[in-house]
């Protein structure tokens, strides 16, 4: 990764939060703080913690700027990472409680707040923070009080928000655009080609989960990891997966055009107190009370029986039970006779999307069993993947839950994926909530920077500084970009500016060529509230960040000694 | 069964327990490093003490000075799936480890832990063909009794009418400690106690220390065994052997009441804590008749007292359950002829001699006995830390002999869940020592994400429950009712 690290950008207002430290990290300082438990133990200092904090899960050597600069790289084919980098997401929900440094916690927490409320976004919101406090402190090194530059950011943001709303695109959310969107949140954090198959999956399987006139429940969209084959052979399923099988040799592996019957109904015989000993006199006495028992157990699955007899007549149409509780081997293997495949122990979360997907109701007793209950599935198949094995439950009609099966060779991979896939969801879900998108490859800061400067000479006093600074900061996001893709950041962002300027479109960077391109003709789009949190939140903390700035030094100190 | 490789570290490990006919809770961590020390010098240096003949072949195989952790010691091939490795947490250090009961409880309130946990224990309980319940080995005095306590509330809410059978963990603890890591350690146990309770069958709680408050008393003493308390190889050895014959009856093949039954014959009246006994080895002397062991023990019962209460005189108890191993093939070695010498002798089975001596012991206490064959192994990596005064089976040796040479290889055991009054010094003084904390003890542990108010709830939860033990005598009444005839 260390290629696309340029010069490291330590900025004065960096002394509580330390971006650019390089490779030269401090000596790992033992220091006395309050465990969670109360009492005191060795911990180690605030700027180690956020180091660790972000590198957490991949090398330990990593830096806070290099580490969330990388992922930021948007579209078409920026130079292939050798390792992509994990998701900033994933990090800071680990990072979190480990972090003890007040502003790396603070910004932590706007990053998670970030992730929770638009599921993308974190790493701009970082460096965004990171790069105001840096501009600010330029002016404030020079004597400007804070009050007056964070006044200024909060003049710069109303104008910033007013851009937004003004170059925002409202259009329908059709397919096209939501995979422009998925597409570009995706690309960010796995290799193309990977992502490109992701994206059709996330917005297909967004769509159909859609019920117009509801809001959209990610939750019904299951996402199921398998170790196996590689990346690209993750799929949408319009269905279900069961990490489990059923329990009988001789139930069917594969059941095309099948009833599905959903129950939570002990099919188990379970002892009970009749049987522990001291209600019966002779061995034969008990036989005949546990044979009674049985009974109830044996009713039960009459009653199924009867049902499957009754739907399925003498056709060659298939009967599947899915319950929630025990099937014990007796009641297996009269359902097995049969020819009904019958899983047990169903998870309970996987109960409540069973319905979804395949229709019908799920069943408390066997006593009210009606074909009406039944739903349909047009192929449940096993599949057994070393001593695991997989029901497939596919191809239903109308299903109001999916699954996306990730495939992966590895772990690592595996859980890769997962956030990208979370991330890319969260993204059409949001375009569609939205009804907007804006222009996404930085065009929009470009934008923003622009106007700022040109709304400058309105804000009365000092404040104008304050604004310049936001202008500045905010084009930290198309100089990332630019070097991430391996160009100049200074060259890239003038002839981008340049381009802005003459052309008066949105403008960002192309980072197959480095060249300014137009964002909305390449099909770039970014989430409309994903921007609008960004800069809602960053000028937030890094306003409050810099009116504690002196309290915050004298902590540092007393840190440090 | 699989029981014996995992239970034997068990002390204070949160372990779990995987057997067929059961499922399964998988709440691993790695050991303490520096605790367990290498089984030959342990084992060496308990017998050095006893007669200065050092019993170094016994020590089998790995017994190499680099044995550290607790799963060098476990000879059972677990799955992979069966280990949940919480990697927010350090086991071993002054810094980061699991410490508190509320650092555990939200360990298991975040959605991706929960969603692995349940998904672990899903695996092996689709497999279950009779699934009976489960049974929790969770430690008490550090974070682990937060997540054993969301555990237990997991299985409770998903498996409902099944038994789920709570062991609470204390390793043996050092006399001097810091106060006030001390007070938290005894918080822990007592919001563990409370909580576990509330989700679980049955709770016992099971520790060689003389006490869980926040004053240590000394460990308790076996007479044939000598163990080096510091040493967690030991004590957790002691206390699986326990544990192995406490769990019999519903771990038979044979016997027919599940675990649920078994919790609800001890856990009447609310009353679902229940003590722990054990005599390891019960004293019999080589080829003697289970009546005769029995009635040698009429006036003083054998067993130690497992679960850190204060032991009492008095044998007076709700209800038992008294497992008996590895006597009964000795009985027809001397069947005595002509008149019975005592009631005791009179008996067909071994089971209704163990129950006619319980009737005797306990009149009034709803018991039930069981009397299994096979006794109790001990071969490495069971330490050997008995007494040279048993031979190779347990059993003691006739003064003529002298002492044994080899090494004892299994013992027979008699060990009994109670439920029974001397329960309620250990709860009412848990309830007495956390009444009156500090506030700045309070505002620190607020941190730890443990509310007063529900801090106060599982006090209450304890002192409800240690009312249920209360009898009309007065707790710790001197009366005795064991006088036999």
């Amino acid at each position: 990764m260390d290629e696309w690290v340029g010069k490291e950008r330590g900025g004065p207002a960096a002394s509580h939060v330390c971006w650019g430290r390089g490779a030269a990290h401090p000596p790992r300082a033992a220091r006395r703080l309050v465990s969670g438990s109360g009492d005191i133990k060795l911990t180690k200092d605030g700027n180690v913690l956020l180091q660790e904090m972000v590198s957490w899960g991949c090398s330990s050597h990593g830096d806070l700027g290099r580490d969330l600069r990388t992922p930021l790289s948007e579209r078409e084919s920026h130079p292939p990472l050798p390792h992509p980098p994990l998701s900033i997401e994933s990090k800071m929900s680990l990072g979190m409680r480990q972090i003890q440094h007040p502003t790396a916690s603070l910004i932590a927490k706007v990053a998670t707040a970030q992730d929770d409320i638009t599921g993308d976004g974190t790493t701009s919101n970082v460096l965004i923070i990171g790069e105001l406090l840096k501009q600010a402190d330029l002016y404030i090194s020079e004597g400007l009080h804070p009050r007056i530059v964070a006044e200024g950011f909060e003049i710069a943001k109303e104008k910033a928000l007013e851009v937004l709303e003004q170059v925002k695109v409202s259009k329908e959310m059709d397919r096209e655009t939501l995979i422009d969107v998925a597409r570009t949140s995706l690309r960010t954090k796995v290799h193309a080609e990977l992502a490109d198959i992701l994206t059709e999956a996330v917005v297909d399987s967004v769509l159909t989960v859609r019920k117009p006139g509801e809001p959209i429940d990610l939750y019904m969209v299951e996402i199921m990891e398998m170790k196996h084959k590689s990346e690209t052979d993750t799929t949408l399923i319009r269905g279900l997966v069961l990490d489990h099988g059923a329990r009988h040799p001789d139930m069917k592996k594969r059941v095309e055009d099948a009833f599905v019957l959903t129950c939570n109904v002990s099919l188990e015989y379970e002892k009970t107190e009749v049987s522990s000993g001291f209600f019966y006199k002779s061995a034969e006495e008990r036989e005949k009370l546990v044979k009674a028992e049985r009974k109830f157990i044996e009713d039960r699955v009459n009653k199924i029986i009867e049902l499957k007899r009754k739907v399925c007549g003498d056709s060659d149409k298939g009967f599947v039970v899915i319950n929630q509780k025990g099937i014990d081997p007796f009641s297996l293997d009269a359902l097995a006779k049969e020819g009904i495949v019958a899983l047990r122990r169903a998870k309970r979360r996987n109960m409540e999307r069973l319905t979804l997907a395949c229709g019908g109701t799920a069943m408390n007793s066997v006593e009210d069993l009606t074909p009406d209950c039944l739903g349909h599935a047009g192929l449940v198949y096993e599949y057994t993947l070393g001593e695991e094995k997989y029901t497939f439950i596919e191809k239903c009609e109308n299903p109001r839950s999916v699954t996306l099966l990730i495939r992966g060779p590895n772990k690592h991979t595996l859980t890769q994926i997962k956030d990208a896939v979370r991330d890319g969801l969260r993204a059409v879900k949001n375009a569609i909530e939205d009804g907007c998108v804006v222009p996404g490859a930085g065009a929009l800061e470009v934008a923003v920077a622009n106007a700022l400067v040109k709304h400058k000479p309105s804000v009365k006093g000092r404040a104008q500084l304050g604004v310049q600074a936001f202008a500045d900061a905010l084009l930290i996001i198309p100089k990332v970009l630019a070097q991430n893709s391996g160009y100049d950041p200074q060259e890239t962002l003038v002839k981008v500016q340049a381009e802005h300027v003459e052309s008066g479109q949105l403008t960002g960077v192309d980072l197959s060529t480095g060249e300014p391109m137009v964002a909305a003709a390449a099909g770039i789009w970014d989430n409309y509230n994903v921007k609008k949190q960004l800069l809602h939140s960053c000028t937030v903390i890094a306003s409050n960040i810099l009116l504690v700035d002196e309290i915050m030094r004298a902590g540092m100190s007393s840190l440090k000694g | 069964m699989g029981w014996d490789g995992t239970g034997r570290d068990g002390a204070a490990a949160a372990a779990a327990v995987l057997c067929r006919r059961d499922g399964a809770v998988a709440d691993y961590r790695d050991r303490p490093g520096g605790d367990c020390a290498p089984r030959d010098t342990g084992s060496c240096r308990g017998d050095a003490a006893g007669d200065g003949k050092g019993n170094p072949g016994a020590a089998g195989p790995g017994a190499a000075p680099s044995v550290r952790l607790w799963s060098d010691f476990l000879n059972v091939h677990l799955h992979p799936r069966s280990l949940y490795v919480i990697r927010q947490y350090l086991h071993d250090g002054d810094c980061g480890s699991l410490e508190a009961f509320g650092q555990g409880e939200s360990l298991l309130q975040d959605p991706a832990c929960l969603e692995e946990l349940e998904d672990r224990l899903h695996f092996f309980v689709e497999e279950c063909d009779y699934l009976q319940g489960f049974q929790v080995l969770c430690d008490l005095h550090n974070g682990f009794s937060g997540v054993g306590a969301k555990v237990t509330e997991l299985l409770h809410d998903e498996y409902s009418r099944k038994g789920i059978l709570t062991w609470g963990l204390t390793p043996v603890l050092s006399a001097v400690g810091d106060p006030q890591k001390s007070f938290y350690r005894v918080m822990n146990t007592a919001l563990g106690i409370a909580h576990l309770c509330r989700h679980s069958s049955l709770f016992c709680p099971l520790s060689l220390n003389g006490s869980l408050g926040i004053k240590p008393q000394p460990p308790v003493t076996f007479p044939y065994i000598k163990y080096d308390a510091s040493l967690d190889y030991h004590s957790s050895a002691i206390v699986a052997a326990a544990l192995d014959a406490l769990t019999a009856p519903y771990r038979l093949c044979s016997c027919q009441g599940s675990m649920l039954h078994f919790a609800d014959s001890l856990t009447f009246s609310g009353r679902k804590v229940v003590a722990a006994w054990a005599a390891l080895p019960l004293p019999a002397l080589s080829g003697s008749s289970l009546p005769d062991i029995l009635s040698a023990h009429q006036q003083d019962l054998p067993w130690k007292l497992l679960s850190s209460c204060r032991e009492q005189k008095l044998s007076c108890c709700f209800a038992q359950s008294v497992v008996l191993r590895g006597i009964c093939q000795e009985k027809s070695s001397s069947s005595c002829p002509g008149q019975p010498r005592s009631p005791l002798h009179s008996c067909d089975s071994p089971e209704q001699v163990l129950q006619q001596f319980l009737h005797t012991q306990f009149p009034g206490a709803f018991s039930t006995a069981h009397v299994l064959q096979q006794p109790c192994d001990t071969r490495p990596p069971f330490p050997q830390f008995f007494s040279p005064l048993l031979t190779t089976r347990g059993f003691l040796l006739d003064k003529a002999q002298g002492f044994s040479s080899a090494g004892v290889e299994s013992i027979p055991v008699l060990a009994a869940l109670q439920s029974s009054p001397g329960l309620l010094p250990l709860l009412s003084g848990l309830c007495r020592e956390l009444r009156a904390p500090s506030a700045r003890r309070w505002s620190s542990l607020g941190t730890a994400g443990l509310e007063h108010d529900d801090f106060q709830e599982a006090l209450e939860e304890l002192r409800t429950l240690a009312q249920c033990y209360e009898t009309g005598l007065g707790a710790g009444g001197s009366e005795d009712e064991a006088d036999s005839d």
